[in-house]
């Protein structure tokens, strides 16, 4: 309790510190400001902590290697808890007291959804790092865009993979009712998709949910088992995920699970190694790859030093895509023209949503990133396997529309 | 006023409603911890009338307040079966239905949420919310609400000296539904999303939490509770990861030292002396 | 399949009626809803999980759990109900959601919002029973629960604490002239609830082996549904209603869709307070309506 009260005082001393630097740098030198809302409290909170530390990270590389066309960089991080509102407002204050010139965020799809009109009625910039709720960046055109992938083109190739890998005929659904994406992924393009490749959906005209919070899904797995199924799809995020895969090795339904992005994380692989999980990833800390692995050798000492994660924390998929967004953005200020005078924010916004709205082929992580007309990205992507502790990617893909481009 | 100021200002208008919705209901006596329901039906049904009616918004208000004031109604009749705590965890389990059903309801988006509503302005808030505020403070002043503190204070008595508490606690279940209705559709109207978590328990909470932080017996008490609630988990900004943790012990110690909120009679006969003075 | 989902509404059901007991310890002897109870039940398993990690033997763990949500449980007392005992009913239970934003942002700092997860190899083993499968880690839940109802129904019905208890309850101002100290009746009913608030997150985190720190809200939620459907201040209608409920939710899950299963679950608990508010059981106190 002592060591708590001490680290909190600690914490507030910093934090002053920390404010009274920014002003003072703010006086003397001329910077370019990039926004970032991330979730550092609530129920995402280690998802926006690692964020952070990746930002700190990437502002630091940036201003040792000189700065933007001369002037410091500073990212301007805000917490939104997860919350809409607050998100909302978030970006108002970017927008209008920080003078950034683009705003990465926010993590949650339903921030996005509160947060993007604001973006588009003050004509800035917004690139999400995790939202892959269908249709969210494409309903707020021409400033929304995600650095994710619309869970229904992955599915295309995640599905045939998993069907010829574990002989798969008949799948049961079971989701998370709470959570618009884990509904959109297991109510309508799992469902599709199997269909599509011919594995029969022994239950969608009556899918098992539950609710984020649930501890207890061992009525769902029992009627889950009785259909007995070749494989099961999981449409939950990761932390719910845990939760039924763990019931599901309780139960003794060892069957391999097939699921959306939101399933990528380390946590999950410790849930039951025994049972296969396969699921779209643009990133994960295991990744092979020069850019990948520099990135991972990087970061993960700097979360690991952070106190308030856990010891055995990696870089996540977000953190790679809230890197890429910003490092997309600093290409776009260097090399789009962008003078950076303060009378110049609007027209240079303009600038930097036209340069990622056109863009080809910038270097990402796991390959090249463009943006297609839904404001959603075109990046590589990798079907990947969970089993017995790691990832390790078995096919391949391209969100592009003709699969060319990556 | 900065956009960011803006922004805030708009939730805070719309919390403003959320507490007067239950400051009215708390005046007989009552607490509901279900407020947050009557705000949900409201702004899914606003949202429906604007965006697939295609009504005016201030029609779409109107219409979703009445309708919410006789669900208020509907629900304050059962109600005056239960007392005290006991009536809060009805109004809760109440809440929690009508967020399970909207949750369920495929024809409003169920967990997808709802788009299409037009963005509504910063005026447009203020002129409801003031409007409101103002209507609750001109029935604090009138013979009406002295029935209701009647009833508050001594139920029995209140009864016997024949005032009609039936009628009082009903309708101000219904004055408060409509109220929180209201809420609900400029809600959906400034964040042009909703979906069903937007209206849990958290948010019945928050409107309680802003009565009694404000001060539960005076009708301004719901907006200084309002303005502390959205104002100061921005100001906490700088103690970084312990804003929520600092936001609770704020609350305790709030309660602690001012158990009657922070505006009461007193206070505000002070400030406005200082003011007549000054 | 009937009788294997009856067994894990048996769990579940387990599970709720620790937590609603300790809600209804409270709420039975001073009439107020403590909020933090169902945080304290999540601190309570992650720190029977750090037991457990720490090589500690199950019992050690749940006593560990125990003892650390009491140890909180007094201090709420101390801070946010003690000064407030004379303020209307809500002024408490809005100190008490203090306490809960407060332990949630502790347990978010101090362990991460990630679920926490045993090694898998724990408690994993299972029995066949002609057609159903039980866990060892549920029947130990289910032990675990009899055996602390048992002994707070000792504690309650049989020793001179427990009368002592009953009489504060009854009646503060007679129990008063009776020579019983209230104010140490009342930090005793907070601990013992908190402690069993304690064992339940143990039991929690170990049978489904996955814990972060917002699991409280929603189970507190369904547990307080289940207080209600017992008796509010019928501190052992719990014990019935706590499977009824479990029950219900699994069969609902089962045979009636999983989506209407809170609609169900919260419909039931505002009938049973319209028609029979002193509980399905009946026999308890109903005079609880004090102002708010």
């Amino acid at each position: 309790m002592m060591g708590m009260r001490a680290h909190f005082a600690g914490t507030l001393l910093a934090a002053a510190a920390m404010a009274a630097g920014a002003s003072a740098v703010q006086a003397q030198s001329r910077e370019v400001v990039i926004g970032a809302i991330v979730p550092s409290s609530g129920p995402f909170a280690e998802w926006g902590r690692t964020n952070t530390v990746t930002l700190k990270m990437l502002e630091k590389q940036v201003n040792d290697a000189g700065g933007v066309n001369g002037a410091k960089l500073r990212i301007a991080i805000y917490d939104d808890a997860a919350r809409p509102a607050q998100a909302a407002n978030s970006l108002r204050k970017l927008v209008g007291d920080d003078k950034a010139l683009a705003v990465a965020g926010p993590l949650t799809s339903s921030a996005c959804e509160v947060t993007f009109p604001v973006a588009n009625q003050l004509k800035i910039v917004a690139t999400s790092q995790a939202s892959s709720k269908p249709g969210v960046a494409k309903a707020n055109r021409p400033w929304a865009f995600r650095n994710t992938v619309d869970e229904g083109i992955l599915a295309k190739v995640s599905v045939p993979y998993f069907k010829k890998n574990f002989n798969v005929e008949s799948v049961a659904l079971i989701y998370d009712a709470k959570d618009a994406v884990s509904t959109a992924i297991s109510t309508r393009i799992m469902p599709a998709v199997m269909t599509a490749n011919g594995v029969k959906v022994l239950n969608e005209k009556d899918p098992l949910s539950f609710n984020t919070g649930d501890l207890d899904v061992s009525a769902q797995v029992t009627k889950l088992k009785s259909l007995n199924p070749d494989g099961v799809v999981i449409g939950a995020d990761y932390s719910q995920a845990v939760t039924v895969i763990r019931e599901m090795k309780r139960q003794g339904l060892v069957k391999p699970v097939i699921g959306g992005t939101p399933l990528i994380s380390s946590a999950i692989l410790k849930a039951a190694p025994e049972i296969p999980l396969i699921a779209p990833a643009t990133f994960y800390a295991t990744m092979k790859g020069a850019r990948a692995e520099r990135f991972v050798a990087e970061l993960q000492p700097l979360l690991r030093k952070e106190s308030g994660l856990p010891p055995e924390i990696e870089p996540s998929m977000y953190d790679a895509n809230i890197y890429e967004i910003v490092s997309m953005y600093i290409d776009a200020v260097k090399t789009a023209g962008v003078s950076g005078k303060p009378e110049d924010l609007e027209a240079d916004r303009t600038k930097l949503r036209d340069h990622v709205a056109k863009l080809k082929g910038f270097e990402g992580l796991g390959g090249p990133i463009g943006f297609n007309a839904d404001g959603d990205a075109i990046k590589a992507f990798y079907i990947v396997q969970g089993q017995n502790g790691a990832w390790e990617t078995k096919v391949r893909g391209c969100s592009s529309a003709n699969g060319g481009g990556c | 006023m900065s956009t960011y100021y803006a922004g805030l200002f708009a939730d805070v208008g719309i919390l403003l409603l959320g507490a007067l919705s239950v400051y009215v209901i708390l005046a007989t006596g009552q607490l509901s911890l279900g407020n947050a329901g009557f705000m949900g039906i409201g702004a899914y049904l606003a949202s429906y009338l604007t965006v697939t009616l295609q009504w005016p918004l201030t029609a779409a208000l109107v219409a979703a307040a009445l309708a919410c004031g006789a669900i208020g109604i509907i629900v304050g009749f059962p109600a005056l079966r239960l007392r005290g705590i006991y009536l809060a965890m009805a109004t809760l389990g109440f809440g929690e239905m009508v967020r399970s059903f909207f949750l369920n309801f495929e024809p409003m988006g169920g967990s997808g949420g709802f788009h299409g509503m037009t963005h509504v302005s910063l005026g447009t808030i203020w002129l409801w919310a003031g409007g409101v505020l103002l209507a609750v403070l001109v029935l604090e002043r009138s013979r009406l609400w002295l029935e209701l503190r009647a009833v508050h204070d001594d139920e029995t008595a209140a009864g016997l000296v024949g005032l009609d508490t039936t009628l009082t606690k009903v309708g101000a279940f219904g004055f408060g539904a409509a109220i929180a209705a209201i809420a609900g559709g400029l809600f959906a109207h400034h964040h042009v999303y909703i979906e069903p978590a937007n209206f849990g328990f958290e948010r019945s909470i928050e409107f309680v939490l802003a009565v009694i932080l404000g001060g539960s017996t005076v009708g301004p008490g719901a907006l200084v509770g309002a303005m502390l609630i959205v104002m100061l988990p921005e100001w906490l900004r700088v103690v970084a990861d312990w804003r929520l943790a600092a936001f609770g012990a704020f609350l305790i110690l709030v309660l602690l030292t001012r158990r009657q909120g922070i505006l009461d009679r007193p206070l505000l006969a002070r400030l406005a002396f200082r003011r007549s003075a000054a | 399949m009937l009788l294997q989902q009856l067994v894990n509404g048996l769990t579940l059901g387990a599970v709720y009626t620790l937590i609603a007991l300790s809600f209804s310890l409270v709420m039975g002897i001073l009439g107020i809803l403590n909020i933090a109870i169902a945080e304290l039940f999540m601190i309570g398993g992650f720190l029977g999980f750090a037991a457990i990690a720490a090589g500690l033997p199950l019992p050690a763990a749940v006593a560990v759990g125990m003892a650390g949500a009491a140890a909180i449980a007094f201090l709420i007392e101390k801070i946010a109900y003690q000064p407030l005992r004379d303020a209307p009913l809500i002024t408490p239970l809005l100190s008490t959601l203090g306490v809960s934003i407060i332990l949630q942002n502790v347990a978010t700092n101090v362990w991460g919002s990630d679920p926490l997860q045993l090694p898998a190899e724990w408690f994993d083993r299972r029995f066949q029973l002609g057609p159903v499968s039980i866990g060892a880690m549920q029947l130990v839940v289910i032990g675990v629960t009899v055996a602390l109802v048992a002994l707070l129904a000792y504690l309650v019905q049989r020793t001179s604490v427990g009368r002592a208890l009953r009489a504060v309850a009854e009646n503060r101002d007679i129990a008063r002239l009776l020579g019983v100290s209230a104010s140490r009746i009342t930090l005793l009913a907070f601990m013992l609830s908190g402690a069993l608030a304690g064992a339940a997150g143990v039991m929690i985190s170990l049978h489904y082996a996955a814990i972060t720190p917002y699991v409280g809200v929603e189970t507190g939620l369904k547990a307080i549904a289940v207080m209600v459907v017992g008796g509010v201040t019928r501190i052992f209608g719990a014990l019935i209603a706590g499977p009824l409920i479990g029950i219900v939710e699994v069969l609902t899950v089962a045979y009636g869709g999983s989506q209407v299963r809170d609609l169900v679950v919260y419909g039931l608990m505002i009938l049973i307070l319209l028609l029979r508010p002193q509980g399905i059981l009946g026999g308890a106190r109903t005079d609880l309506g004090q102002r708010v």
